[in-house]
């Protein structure tokens, strides 16, 4: 199943090559949250698949929340990283529409960073309890250094 | 078991929810499916993971790169292998190290010795899963002798911490590539005699065949890989499309089929086995003498800040592991993109209009592991 | 023929007394001796080793395992329906006893000798279903309820052609032996067997192969072992007992495959009849043997699906069989 290159004229902020080699990676691209689904859209348009999706706590550094999109085909390998750097408790188009294997990534990323997605079929917590009251993958739970003394959440590993 | 129930079929009582998991003989360890039924029909099919978190990518922003190497083969305790050595390949790559030549040759052996032993678990419980009782036992003494060798060069029999970024933590001696060439030997009898218990009987055939069709779109979708896409007819395969280590080196091929079923799953992982063999026998001719480790390996460090993908060919498709360094001795974070979260996400649709019985076949024959995908 | 014990003791209740205990004591012995044999067995096709602690090859091991069972708390899980799950253990296990006073040992030992017995082989044989529905219905389980569902269908299908291939020994019993002859004498079956030198799976093998068939089904074996297929229903119709009224459930497993072996052993093996052993012997080696056979399969097969196996009884099975009893009919009529 080999794809041709994806139209993404004006969807994305910036792009660049990549060197596979070094970074794992082909191309690099940053987008706005508004063009995650025709972006998406076009990927899948071009046969790839979505192949990994994540979040990343940037509000130390960048007072953002940054989610992580690779996307790939079944060879001839062309693996895309797009990052979207999203406004804390900004909520994201959901891209399910276009790919169903966001379903379930979509979930996971609100249950670790508690970002929610617009347009998700069920966004429910996936790995974590439903009756959690923490999003475990932010950066200010369950640090170790919390860990000492009563910092309050519990969840911390035991000194 | 009182929760709303959607459709027509609420309306008369013929359509109930059945709760399969996560305390069921044939649920893989904790996977717990929501089946709404109409007699033994599935109408709708969830699946309710989570009961295996360990939060793994948690552990690892609490801890410095290498004492996340532990973490790794938890992960997929089937193949802790594959996984702890592709963590020490993408730290490697990250870093720029230089593996010496005969600890990438270990790796191949350990590694696909290790894929060898998956499978064989994979058809012992397929073949429980559809109620033939004997096979198990027989694909478990075969696992066992690979158990055995791996145990005697790593210390451990499942949650291997053999790679070090750089190279191994133990060398191999004459006795292990005895041992292996021995167990290479002895499965091509296995497979024949694999072939004649459960590949020639017509009832496995029946219980098989045109069960649990995952075609080729909808593996893209989902992102399905592995085993189960190639028996779609892709001939995915990260150790061909996207070489790591070196595997570039080795001659082996892809097998594919495209009847996408639950016996062309079987098929593919029994060819996968004969492969593996090839390259565990090339690579124990071919293996050089040399050290296992770079004269000065790096203990303690400190990766530049930026991103890293490294995927690896694991016993259940792509393996993928983003990488994100700060700049500091901790990771800012480790995502782990595990084969087996996608290929399950598939079965709700997969699962819809079969029966009971078949759900049994088709989420055996996709071979999942829970850890793995709770993490 | 036989004498039976009513005839060999003066008082009718003694002899009722001494049937039961016999029956009884059978197979009690008989559950504990084929549970151990199973697991030898399948230890032996799986290259394991087996029960081997208690006792030389660890066959009082079941004994133990059956202490167990008497001495464990009975478990009753809650808005069950309660006298359905407390009389169906025992309606299981009442019509496999009763089954089992009707065969003829040897030329000259039986409990009763009835001109219908094969029929109320089968109509005990029948009952027992009734048993198992009640527990799936009264567990109030939905792994339970599926498990006597298919048990039901399955039952209900399988004895058509179970009866059928029975029939077609009993026709030319019938026909071979003259009018004072009762082919559903069990007794007569087999001492016809041993007049006329063969065994009648000889002259019926499609027969006898329809029998041993539907006899795996009826017995709820694998690969026919649906209504209880662990991968899938956990334990089918009887998840939810514990302690003793499982044990009732898995006697009556058993002594269920020892009657349709018995009734192989009769109908197609010439029952007691047999060179130099006496009679009885020859009517346990043949049986255990069946039972044997029985295990092997058990433990080399896969499990049907549920829609397969119905289509192969209606679309394979009683087509046979039916066509089977027409031309032994014909050829009875020829001959």
């Amino acid at each position: 199943m080999s794809g041709t290159a994806p139209g993404l004229d004006g969807l994305l902020l910036t792009s660049a090559a990549e060197d596979h080699g070094k970074s794992g990676f082909h191309h690099r691209h940053t987008c706005a949250p508004e063009s995650l689904l025709a972006i998406a859209r076009a990927f899948d348009a071009a046969g790839y698949f979505l192949e990994m999706m994540t979040a990343e706590d940037r509000r130390a550094d960048l007072d953002k929340m940054r989610l992580v999109y690779t996307w790939n085909r079944f060879g001839p390998v062309d693996r895309h990283l797009l990052q979207c750097d999203l406004e804390v408790g900004a909520s994201a188009p959901s891209v399910v529409a276009a790919t169903a294997a966001a379903d379930w990534m979509e979930r996971e990323v609100y249950d670790m960073y508690g970002v929610t997605f617009d347009g998700h079929p069920d966004l429910k917590r996936i790995l974590l309890p439903d009756d959690s009251d923490f999003h475990a993958l932010l950066k200010d739970f369950g640090r170790m250094e919390d860990a000492e003394g009563a910092s309050g959440n519990g969840h911390g590993e035991d000194a | 078991m009182l929760e709303e129930i959607r459709d027509e079929g609420a309306a008369t009582g013929e359509r109930y929810v059945l709760n399969m998991g996560p305390q069921h003989p044939s649920m893989h360890g904790v996977l717990r499916l929501r089946l709404e039924l109409i007699g033994e029909e599935i109408q709708e099919a969830e699946a309710v993971i989570g009961y295996a978190h360990r939060a793994h990518e948690k552990m690892a922003e609490n801890r410095t790169w290498p004492m996340f190497l532990p973490n790794t083969s938890r992960v997929d305790y089937l193949s802790g292998m594959i996984y702890n050595l592709a963590y020490c390949q993408a730290v490697e790559k990250m870093l720029e190290i230089e593996v010496p030549e005969r600890a990438e040759y270990i790796r191949i052996i350990a590694g696909e010795l290790n894929r060898i032993s998956s499978h064989l678990l994979w058809l012992g419980t397929y073949v429980m899963d559809i109620g033939g009782l004997t096979p198990f036992l027989y694909a478990w003494d075969d696992r066992e002798q690979v158990l055995n060798i791996l145990e005697r060069i790593t210390g451990s029999r499942l949650t291997y911490s053999y790679g070090r970024f750089g190279g191994l933590t133990m060398d191999v001696d004459d006795v292990f590539i005895k041992q292996t060439q021995v167990f290479l030997e002895r499965m091509k009898g296995r497979l024949v005699e694999y072939d004649k218990l459960v590949r020639q009987n017509v009832i496995f055939i029946k219980r098989s065949e045109g069960v649990g069709i995952i075609d080729a779109e909808t593996c893209r979708r989902y992102g399905v890989t592995g085993p189960n896409l190639r028996a779609a007819g892709v001939a995915y395969d990260v150790r061909k499309d996207e070489p790591y280590g070196i595997y570039d080196r080795f001659d082996f091929e892809v097998p594919t089929l495209t009847t996408a079923d639950s016996l062309a799953r079987y098929d593919i992982r029994i060819r996968e086995i004969e492969e593996s063999l090839k390259i565990v026998g090339q690579a124990l001719r071919d293996l050089p003498e040399g050290p296992i480790m770079p004269d000065k390996p790096k203990k303690k460090f400190k990766p530049a800040a930026g991103e890293t993908y490294f995927a690896v060919e694991a016993a259940r498709g792509h393996f993928g592991m983003y990488l994100v360094s700060d700049g500091s001795e901790t990771p800012f974070k480790i995502k782990l993109r595990t084969p087996s979260f996608s290929n399950l996400a598939a079965m709700p649709e997969v699962l819809r209009k079969t029966m009971v019985a078949d759900i049994i076949a088709i989420v055996g024959s996709i071979d999942i592991v829970l850890p793995e995908i709770d993490r | 023929m036989p004498e039976t014990v009513t005839q060999m003791v003066d008082s009718p209740a003694l002899a009722i007394l001494i049937g039961i205990a016999g029956v009884m004591g059978a197979l009690t012995f008989n559950a504990l001796f084929l549970v151990w044999l199973e697991r030898k067995a399948s230890a032996w096709i799986q290259r394991r080793m087996g029960p081997t602690e208690v006792g030389p090859f660890g066959v009082l091991q079941t004994i133990a395992d059956m202490l167990k069972l008497l001495s464990k708390q009975l478990i009753t899980p809650k808005h069950i329906d309660k006298p359905l799950y407390h009389i169906a253990p025992v309606l299981v296990f009442v019509p496999v006893v009763a089954a089992t006073s009707l065969f003829p040992f040897d030329e000259h030992i039986a409990l009763s000798n009835l001109d219908i017995g094969l029929v109320l082989v089968f109509a005990f044989g029948g009952l027992g279903i009734v048993g198992i529905f009640m527990a799936g219905w009264g567990s109030n389980n939905k792994y339970a309820l599926l498990g006597a569902m298919r048990s039901v269908a399955q039952n209900i299908s399988y004895e058509i052609p179970l009866i059928l291939s029975a029939l077609s020994v009993v026709l030319m019993v019938n026909t071979m032996g003259g009018p004072e002859t009762n082919g559903m004498n069990l007794a007569q079956v087999a001492q016809m067997q041993h007049d006329k030198g063969y065994w009648f799976v000889l002259v019926q093998p499609v027969a006898a192969l329809i029998y041993f068939i539907a006899a795996l089904a009826e017995t709820n074996r694998a690969p026919f072992d649906i209504p209880e297929a662990e991968s899938e229903l956990i334990a089918g119709f009887h998840t939810e007992y514990s302690g003793m009224r499982f044990a009732l459930f898995f006697f009556a497993e058993y002594a269920n495959m020892f009657i349709v072996a018995m009734v192989a052993t009769v109908l197609f093996f010439g029952g007691w009849s047999g060179p130099v052993l006496p009679g009885p012997a020859w009517f346990f080696i043949k049986t255990y043997g069946i039972v044997f056979a029985m295990m092997w399969i058990r433990w080399t097969f896969p499990r049907l699906r549920f829609d397969q196996l119905m289509s192969f009884c209606w679309m394979i099975l009683i087509p046979l069989s039916i066509l089977n009893l027409l031309v032994t009919a014909f050829i009875a009529r020829a001959v």
